[in-house]
């Protein structure tokens, strides 16, 4: 149902970028996670495939739920969820995994990174009117993760900060973290307690 | 080819000469080289000058311009190539390099002030003023190669038409050649232009045919039109020989220019005795129009020694190759695939087949693999030079042994490998071998000797830097040890323990920090480098006899002999080399509570239950093994649920999320499409003992808000 009212919309804003500011509007993937609606800029996806086996990898944070075989190449899948501190992602019928290419500024390489979310719906045209700055608070999730809010049919719908959220820099030192326990003086605490808010 | 690309080729074109000519010249201090070795030599100089000509680089030119000068005359005999003659020109090999290097970079060229220096150091040597040193080489290396047979010569320029373009002036040339060998006559001869009109004043409508008087080759003639070649023809012979080196060249010269040559030379009062040889070709090879192009293969012909050291090499970029490398993984996991499903099916002419895929997959991959392979002389060779300077810096004599160069190992770990064994080179001429006076005192020949070797040994390459110096000194290990206190005072280590002590960051033991080394900065990094390639560095010393650092490799970073075990529903790799036996545990052990160790025949071996160690879910099997591993001169046992068997890997890495992760080493993909972890077994014992010692520490004396971290 919802899927259909996010069409609407959908068909709504193109008519309306077509009359106006074409270059102003951007594609969006929407995806269900959890009980919510996320949303996520397409040009850093590079497909999308059914859950398939993963194979875990030990002594990691537990939002990296394990390893897949993407054609010969292996590449981490995220738990969404997880990742933002809510019940792990269950594994349904319509599990999908997300493979997103994410910039390491540290080696300068592209990473693939998967993750994992309870349904992929569909691609949304928004125009930039359409989209307002994160709210300081009450979003239930880290306010760096959201890159904006998209107005969709009278709904907000939260459009995901990738570059922050599969943040490579960041998972890494959450990992080593959890490694090295004894390795994390205490000005590094209040990074801890900042990620896993 | 864009002019960078062309300046790409010519920078490595001149790399390659550069490390001929510094093997030439490092062998020609110790034997006393033939004249085709020192030809060798200025023809390195003469071609790095003669491209960058074409570069303009004027500087790299005038410094190779006089370089060339003094290698003519040894080359000549004129000039005997003394030690120290060698070492200014080692040093004229170094500023070369530099400049080369600064081209590479696109950054500054070095200190224009420095070349001046070795130049005028070079002319010194060379007993000759700059300005003297061009025009005077020649005529002193005439005498040396006097043959009267061969004193007069005739030359035919069949220059290109255009040559102007290419920015040749022919007048130039001729100049030139006159300031090299007397010329009796020249005659022009002008070509397709007929006085009327049309006249191109860049074309070349000339070409020349020269009498010459004087000792010279073949070789030298047609080096001073070198730039010239392209499309030209030139033929050059002493008059003597001049009917027989027609009748050779007829079959790859264009008749018209042979022709031409005849002719011309007639003219200039040669008279042919066999003139028919040349005439009798014409008719034949008339045919071909073609004539300007065909050219150079006559001068190619005739300079056969140059290409002869040149096997049969393809240069195809790194990355190519990876790519089929990667591929070619891929295959070999798919074919594993296809395998098992052709199992699964049972079908036996499937199953067959599916073996035939496998056998060619595996040659595929064999035959892949060895490209990458390069012999370790590749890095060897860069090691007489370096003991040479470090030797004559400190005043030692050392002598360099190179065995077992042509042993093979992967592209990728050669360029790694060089560094640290410059380091234990380095270090075995400063700290291992003795001052001659002590040397001598010992009962030593007063020359040191150091060793390279290499060799392989079941899977892996062994490669050894052997020195007979004094060895290392165990007490005055210890003893810094405990002044820096890696140790406590009353330890009783084994002796590889005490030696591994040298490894540790900072640690030094010379008494004097030199130039060389000292600092206590190396050895670190050393067995970090080796230690990232897989490998181990072992040390065997004795004292006063000498010192082998021996470090063991695996031939390729790309596959390993792997050994699967399976624990709960994962499947781990542990690398076979370190697997020493796998034994059945005792029923009574198998709670996660139990002890922690086992008696393996009377031997102590600490158990790592993985399943616990990794927090995985828990085995449902009633059947557990112990896999024991040799990690360093230590045994530790792995306890896991099922053993899978040995089974060769291609190693994936985990990528950059996966960075701290140190106790996995990689993935691989298993034939079912699923991946398994690759353990890093030298790293999982180091965490696991760093975990114990960290959770009995905290509970004493951290606090408790550092207690409570995640994972703890």
């Amino acid at each position: 149902m919802s899927a259909l009212t996010l069409q609407r919309q959908n068909d709504q804003s193109t008519a309306h970028a077509q009359a106006e500011h074409a270059a102003e509007v951007a594609q969006y993937l929407s995806f269900q996670l959890g009980g919510e609606t996320f949303a996520m800029g397409i040009l850093n996806i590079r497909e999308i495939l059914e859950y398939e086996y993963l194979t875990e990898v030990p002594l990691m944070p537990d939002f990296i739920r394990g390893v897949m075989n993407l054609r010969g190449a292996v590449v981490p899948v995220i738990d969404l969820a997880l990742r933002f501190n809510r019940p792990r992602t269950e594994l349904g019928r319509r599990s999908c995994v997300v493979i997103v290419e994410v910039d390491d500024p540290e080696t300068e390489t592209q990473q693939l990174i998967g993750i994992l979310v309870d349904a992929v719906h569909e691609v949304l045209a928004i125009s930039e009117q359409e989209i307002e700055a994160p709210p300081q608070f009450g979003s239930k999730l880290r306010t760096d993760f959201i890159a904006g809010m998209a107005r969709v049919d009278n709904r907000f719908i939260v459009l995901l900060n990738v570059p922050k959220v599969l943040s490579v820099e960041e998972i890494t030192l959450l990992a080593s973290l959890r490694e090295h326990p004894e390795g994390g003086g205490p000005g590094e605490l209040p990074v801890v307690g900042d990620a896993a808010q | 080819m864009s002019i960078e690309a062309g300046l790409q080729a010519f920078i490595d074109e001149a790399r390659e000469l550069l490390q001929q000519m510094e093997a030439i010249l490092l062998d020609a201090e110790t034997a006393q080289a033939d004249a085709e070795v020192m030809n060798a030599l200025f023809r390195t100089v003469h071609t790095i000058k003669g491209s960058a000509g074409l570069f303009a680089l004027d500087a790299v030119v005038a410094f190779t311009h006089e370089v060339e000068n003094v290698l003519d005359q040894v080359r000549g005999g004129t000039l005997a190539l003394s030690d120290t003659l060698a070492s200014v020109l080692l040093r004229c090999h170094d500023h070369l390099e530099a400049m080369i290097a600064a081209l590479g970079r696109g950054g500054q060229m070095p200190d224009e002030a420095a070349g001046a220096a070795l130049l005028s150091e070079l002319h010194a040597h060379a007993a000759l003023s700059p300005s003297q040193a061009a025009r005077t080489a020649p005529a002193q290396t005439a005498p040396a190669t006097a043959d009267p047979e061969q004193h007069d010569w005739l030359l035919y320029l069949g220059l290109s038409g255009d040559l102007l373009h290419h920015g040749i002036d022919p007048a130039a040339l001729l100049r030139y050649l006159a300031s090299q060998i007397r010329i009796v006559q020249v005659l022009p001869l002008p070509q397709n232009w007929h006085g009327t009109g049309g006249f191109d004043p860049e074309h070349n409508y000339l070409h020349f045919a020269l009498h010459l008087q004087g000792n010279t080759s073949r070789e030298q003639l047609l080096d001073v039109f070198e730039f010239a070649r392209e499309g030209s023809c030139i033929l050059a012979c002493p008059v003597a020989e001049a009917s027989p080196y027609l009748q050779a060249i007829a079959a790859e010269t264009p008749p018209d220019m042979l022709a031409a040559a005849s002719t011309a030379w007639q003219q200039l009062g040669w008279s042919p005795q066999v003139q028919a040889a040349p005439r009798q070709e014409e008719p034949e090879a008339s045919g071909t129009p073609v004539a300007a192009e065909n050219g150079p293969a006559t001068v190619k012909k005739s300079k056969p020694a140059e290409k002869s050291g040149e096997s049969h090499f393809l240069r195809v970029e790194a990355e190519k190759l990876d790519t089929l490398i990667n591929l070619i993984g891929e295959l070999v996991i798919a074919g594993a695939a296809g395998n098992l499903l052709a199992k699964q099916a049972g079908s036996s002419s499937l199953l067959e087949w599916s073996q035939g895929i496998s056998n060619l997959i595996e040659q595929i991959r064999t035959g892949a693999l060895s490209m990458r392979m390069v012999q370790v002389g590749e890095i060897f060779n860069r090691f007489p030079r370096v003991v040479r300077d470090v030797a004559k810096e400190l005043g030692k004599q050392i002598e360099l042994k190179i065995s077992g160069a042509d042993a093979e190992l992967d592209k990728s770990m050669v360029e790694k490998l060089g560094d640290p064994l410059m380091h234990i080179v380095r270090n075995a001429i400063d700290h291992g071998i003795e001052p001659a006076e002590v040397r001598l005192a010992r009962g030593k020949p007063a020359q040191g000797t150091v060793q390279l070797n290499a060799y392989h040994e079941s899977g892996s390459i062994v490669i050894e830097v052997s020195d007979d110096g004094g060895g290392l000194n165990r007490h005055r290990i210890l003893q810094k040890a405990v002044d820096r206190g890696l140790i406590s005072a009353d330890a009783q280590l084994a002796e590889q323990e005490i030696y591994a002590l040298i490894f540790e960051p900072g640690f030094s033991t010379a008494e004097q920090i030199t130039n060389i080394s000292g600092r206590g900065v190396g050895m670190d990094v050393v067995r970090r480098s080796i230690e990232q390639l897989r490998g181990m560095i072992t040390i065997e010393s004795e004292l006063e006899v000498g010192t082998v650092f021996r470090i063991r490799l695996p031939l390729t970073l790309a596959i390993i002999d792997g050994f699967m075990v399976k624990v709960a529903e994962s499947v781990f790799v542990v690398p076979l080399e370190a697997v020493v036996e796998c034994v059945e545990l005792p029923p009574e052990m198998h709670p996660d509570d139990s002890s922690n160790c086992l008696n393996l025949r009377n031997e102590l071996l600490p158990l790592l239950r993985l399943a616990t160690f990794f927090d995985l879910k828990p085995s449902t099997s009633d059947k557990r093994n112990v896999v024991v591993l040799q990690i360093g001169d230590r045994k530790v046992g792995l306890v896991v649920d099922v053993l899978l068997g040995e089974f060769q890997t291609v190693i994936k890495p985990l990528g950059d999320l996966f960075r701290s992760l140190k106790a996995i080493g990689g993935s691989t993909i298993l034939g079912n499409g699923q991946v398994a972890l690759i353990l890093d077994v030298n790293e999982l014992v180091q965490y696991v003992v760093m975990r114990e010692s960290a959770r009995y520490g905290l509970e004493k004396d951290r606090d408790p808000q550092l207690a409570a971290l995640p994972g703890k």
